[in-house]
């Protein structure tokens, strides 16, 4: 093969073109089965909840098909708007604290020091713990007579908070437990990141005398950005669908003051038995997670023309 | 049949003197046929608490009286209530016998048609023991159980009736006597109140939904009523404003800080531990109250009515009952489990061990039962008295859980300062299309 | 600049107790909920160490009845949940890589986007129309929701980082795709599928919403069983600590038993495979 690449244009032209030509059993074989599984059980219900989201079907009583009036609803049902915006603010805030606190980690996680593996795997522990579990002893330390988080305050001069008990604090507070449990996960992430990274920027860095932030903001931050960006994803999708801490620290209160729309999903379904509504909830629901993964990959695209145009 | 010992047995045999019949299986002139479905097995669903860890502790009992098998088991209330209603709707219910809550699900089964109607069963000699007749169960009772056709669809198993749980040690302490009107519990709790020392002269449901049971009182007490003649949804009328502003009074001005997010367990573990000195709730309580290992205030507890209003004096009822699944093959069985649920005995050992209140009256006015009771006197007194002024918590639609969601949610928005008036308005105005519709399906 | 690096690791043990402690002194105050008596528990100032240890609190978890068969559940559900999931979506996960069809993959992101909760009413009828209620069949398969992504999405970012050499080698010498995925990526990608075992068995294990409906008397999984044994008529901070501390202990070994591992495998899904 070689001796005819070599001994005509006409054939080095051609180089690659054996393997091509040479078509490969496809690997498709590989994929097929696990989406089979994955849309066996995914299919039916989603078919399932398009159809009843068209229709009034409120359970004891018949189901009658109503197309969109469902969805024409939601436009009015202050509950609903008043959700979508306790969502957004509940995912802002759980997306941003902890890719700042789980990049910060993730630096010191990345030096040397002894005990460091066992460290890391305590630090991690919070979002491989069952959530109903760490919401229940959140929920006793939120207490504000009897909880310690009080006590810890009070032990530095801090007056007591009302944490989930009240209406302009519960957001933060459910943001805080969120924020404790999924740190770690952009952590390793990040940590994935920060050993991809060569080493040369570093020491033509430490040649220059860059400081340690400088180093940071213009070496590291840029190469981990792709990590960052999953990590962000990732942290985006769970905490729009955030349930079992909400659900088991505060159901969606005081008063409706945390009620995400998963939260305000699961009352109309399984509180109020309205399926049609809560499945054009569900539909609503879904599409507006789409919306934000588009908005985050729009945002990402943007980021990558600039930082290319003033690298340049 | 007139022996009396101080025993449990006397309980069968003393009970059994009211009726002509005991459970005992000991047939006098007896038509009862408890064994005509021995062999058959019955699924039961509980809502957890003290109610079902009655029935499964004495599952036995019936077992050998009738040589029915019972297999049961007990999840926490609110999923309870979603397994059941989702198993109901899709037809064929694991379960044959199901604990319901009326004061939630009421009109919700009765509108599905998913309760078996036990009227004939009821005037059945061969499968109802004589005592056990309609008229003795509480008017509250038959209200829940009966639909409007005056099918008896259920029977009324426990009452449960708000009552004023107080601290003796804390009252005696700034010399402040137990009110008796609303006025005076407002005025109490104020001269209670010592932010200081971090004690706090009330506390009650503030969470939304949850808040709504303790509301009530007030409304009810201040005239109000839930819905007019035409099914109109009254809450944002003057009574309800009022019933509000004493509510907000209360939670914002004299009770611990936070309270707007607290349901019973909160309240509960205030009061316990000393720092309210006032607590308005079910009746249930009092077993963990006297528990030395849970509570502060053992023994120095008091209780009694909840105060009356301006316009009368009531105690809002919430209550469950046990009722047959409409898809169960055993229905004969299953409801002579129901009646033995209800049964005179059952009843009292519920009563005396302060988990509950039978809605029979032949149960709360036996003064052999009342001996028996662990609970202080005062609390039996109360539940005595409360019986006497029960008036139903909630108004009895289908969708409740809306209505106490929502209105809930205006109430608690009035703890941080909003305007009654406003929220209530707001509130009803969102409920009153829901109920529509709900009605009109 | 010795005393610069003196400076530098003070700083940097600084840095790493003010990051762990949040995590440590959490779990330290679960135990010593657990450990406590109601009295203890509901006391302020907070009794960190009580005079006398609640063990009643582990034993009553414990001793009620049929915690063994729920155990044994939660051991067959995420058992079979996690075994199936190896099963199909390490070779998926395998194809995906070497396609780089990661289009494909938005089925499985599909699954991950969806509301849990919207699954829930579905699969209950249906299971229901199939007969399986009441059999643990149903959790299994819902399980894999969980699952099937956690294990593909591990293992195409293992694939993507495993050398091409080898495979190419072997299949010019005749081997078929399947032949070099048995012997050839599947032993290298060992340490990956470890991972994505680990990983499977924890999201799985923890799992609590989907038992709620599914599950009956029979075939409760220990999470909502637990939660279950919360009891209505106390306030019961000791004992459901106990329950929670049950719960998520084999979970919590797991981690620290297999972070090494963890670490590694996140860190290389993350690489490639988003």
């Amino acid at each position: 093969m070689s001796a005819l690449t070599q001994s005509t244009p006409a054939a080095a032209h051609t180089k690659t073109a054996p393997e091509k030509q040479w078509r490969p059993p496809s690997y498709w074989p590989f994929v097929v089965p696990a989406l089979v599984v994955v849309l066996a059980i995914i299919i039916f219900p989603w078919v399932f909840t398009i159809w009843m989201s068209l229709n009034e079907w409120k359970v004891g009583s018949p189901t009658i098909f109503v197309g969109p009036s469902n969805y024409l609803r939601l436009t009015t049902d202050p509950r609903f708007i008043e959700a979508v915006g306790h969502t957004l603010v509940y995912t802002v805030l759980s997306v941003v604290l902890p890719l700042l606190l789980g990049t910060l980690a993730a630096v010191v996680f990345h030096q040397k020091f002894a005990g460091r593996g066992f460290l890391r795997g305590v630090f991690i522990m919070p979002m491989m713990a069952t959530p109903v579990a760490i919401a229940l002893v959140w929920t006793m330390m939120f207490h504000p007579q009897l909880g310690v988080l009080n006590y810890l305050l009070s032990l530095v001069g801090i007056p007591p908070q009302l944490w989930v008990f009240h209406p302009a604090t519960v957001i933060p507070s459910l943001v805080l437990v969120e924020t404790w449990q999924w740190t770690p996960l952009v952590m390793l992430i990040v940590l994935g990141g920060l050993a991809a990274i060569p080493t040369e920027p570093y020491e033509s860095a430490q040649i220059d005398g860059a400081s340690f932030w400088q180093v940071f903001r213009f070496i590291t931050l840029p190469l981990i950005m792709p990590f960052l960006f999953i990590a962000g994803m990732i942290r985006m999708i769970d905490a729009v669908k955030s349930f079992d801490i909400i659900f088991a620290i505060t159901q969606g209160g005081p008063g409706s003051a945390s009620e995400t729309i998963n939260i305000y999903l699961y009352s109309v379904a399984f509180t109020y038995y309205d399926l049609g509504y809560g499945s054009a909830i569900a539909v609503v629901f879904f599409l507006l997670i789409v919306l934000l993964a588009a908005v985050m990959l729009y945002f990402r695209q943007r980021m990558l023309w600039t930082e290319i145009g003033s690298g340049a | 049949m007139a022996n009396h010992k101080i025993s449990r047995r006397t309980l069968f045999t003393g009970t059994a003197a009211a009726g002509a019949l005991s459970l005992t299986g000991l047939p006098a002139r007896a038509e009862v046929n408890w064994k005509k479905y021995a062999g058959t097995k019955l699924e039961v669903i509980l809502a957890k608490g003290p109610r079902g860890d009655n029935l499964q502790k004495y599952i036995k009992e019936f077992t050998d009286l009738t040589g029915i098998q019972v297999e049961s088991e007990q999840i926490p209330e609110q999923q309870q209530r979603q397994k059941v209603v989702i198993e109901l709707t899709s037809g064929r219910p694991s379960f044959d016998v199901v604990h319901l809550s009326y004061h939630v699900q009421k009109r919700q089964f009765e509108k599905a048609g998913w309760l078996s109607d036990m009227t004939s069963y009821m005037k059945d000699p061969t499968l109802t023991a004589p005592d056990l007749v309609e008229s003795d169960f509480s008017a509250a009772g038959l209200q829940y159980a009966k639909n409007d056709k005056g099918q008896m669809l259920s029977l009324p198993w426990s009452v449960d009736y708000f009552i004023l749980y107080y601290n003796k040690e804390l009252f005696q302490k700034k010399g402040v006597a137990v009110p008796k009107t609303l006025d005076e519990m407002v005025a109490a709790a104020e001269k209670l109140t010592d932010t200081k020392e971090g004690i706090y002269g009330f506390v009650g449901r503030g969470l939304r939904n949850a808040n709504m049971t303790l509301w009530t009182n007030f409304f009810l007490n201040y005239g109000g009523e839930f819905l007019d003649a035409k099914g109109n949804i009254l809450t944002d009328g003057p009574e309800a404003i009022e019933a509000t502003k004493l509510y907000q009074t209360l939670l914002t001005k004299v009770a611990p800080p936070g309270v707007a997010g607290f349901n019973w367990m909160e309240s509960m573990a205030s009061f316990t531990q000393g720092r309210s000195a006032m607590w308005i709730d079910g009746v249930g309580w009092a077993p963990p109250l006297e528990d030395p290992a849970a509570s502060r205030v053992v023994g120095k507890v008091g209780y009694t009515v909840v105060p009356a209003g301006p316009k009368g004096q009531y105690s809002a009822t919430y209550g469950d009952g046990i009722g047959i699944a409409a898809a169960s093959k055993n229905k004969e069985a299953a409801y002579l489990l129901c009646q033995w649920v209800v049964s005179k005995q059952q009843g009292a050992r519920l009563l005396q061990a302060g988990g509950g209140v039978p809605f029979r009256n032949s149960i709360l006015n036996d003064p052999e039962i009342q001996k028996g009771v662990k609970m202080p006197k005062e609390w039996l007194q109360s539940v005595i008295d409360s019986a006497k002024i029960s008036k139903l918590g909630l108004p009895v639609v289908i969708p409740v859980a809306e209505f106490r969601d929502i209105v809930g949610a205006a109430l608690t928005s009035t703890l941080s300062g909003a305007d009654p008036a406003t929220e209530l308005k707001k509130a009803n105005d969102q409920y009153r299309p829901i109920l529509e519709r709900s009605e009109k399906a | 600049m010795n005393l610069r690096s003196i400076l530098g690791r003070i700083g940097l043990w600084f840095a790493v107790l003010v990051i762990v402690s949040p995590a440590i002194l959490f779990f330290l105050w679960m135990v010593s909920l657990s450990l406590k008596f109601e009295v203890d528990n509901a006391a302020y100032p907070p009794v960190f160490i009580p005079e006398h240890f609640a063990w009643k609190n582990y034993a009553d978890v414990l001793a009620s009845n049929r915690f063994l068969t729920y155990f044994v559940n939660s051991l067959i559900v995420t058992g079979s949940a996690t075994a199936l999931a190896l099963l199909v979506g390490v070779p998926a996960g395998y194809g995906i890589a070497r396609m780089a069809a990661h289009k494909s993959a938005i089925v499985i992101l599909i699954a991950r986007i969806t509301p849990g909760l919207s699954y829930l009413i579905p699969l209950f009828l249906l299971f229901q129309w199939l007969g399986l209620l009441g059999t643990l069949v149903p959790q299994i398969i819902i399980h894999l929701v969980v699952t099937v992504p956690i294990v593909i999405w591990i293992m195409i970012g293992y694939f993507e980082t495993t050398p091409l050499e080898l495979e190419e080698a072997a299949l010019i010498d005749g081997a078929t795709r399947w032949q070099v995925f048995r012997h050839v990526a599947l032993p290298i990608a060992r340490p990956g599928i470890a991972v994505a075992f680990i990983l499977a068995v924890i999201f799985s294990w923890n799992n609590f919403v989907f038992g709620i409906v599914l599950a009956g008397r029979e075939t409760r999984t220990l999470p909502v069983a637990v939660y279950n044994m919360i009891s209505f008529d106390q306030l019961s901070w000791g004992p459901l600590a106990a329950a929670a501390l049950i719960v998520t202990f084999p979970v919590l070994l797991l981690t620290v038993l297999a972070q090494r591992q963890i670490v590694a495998g996140l860190t290389a899904g993350a690489v490639k495979g988003g």
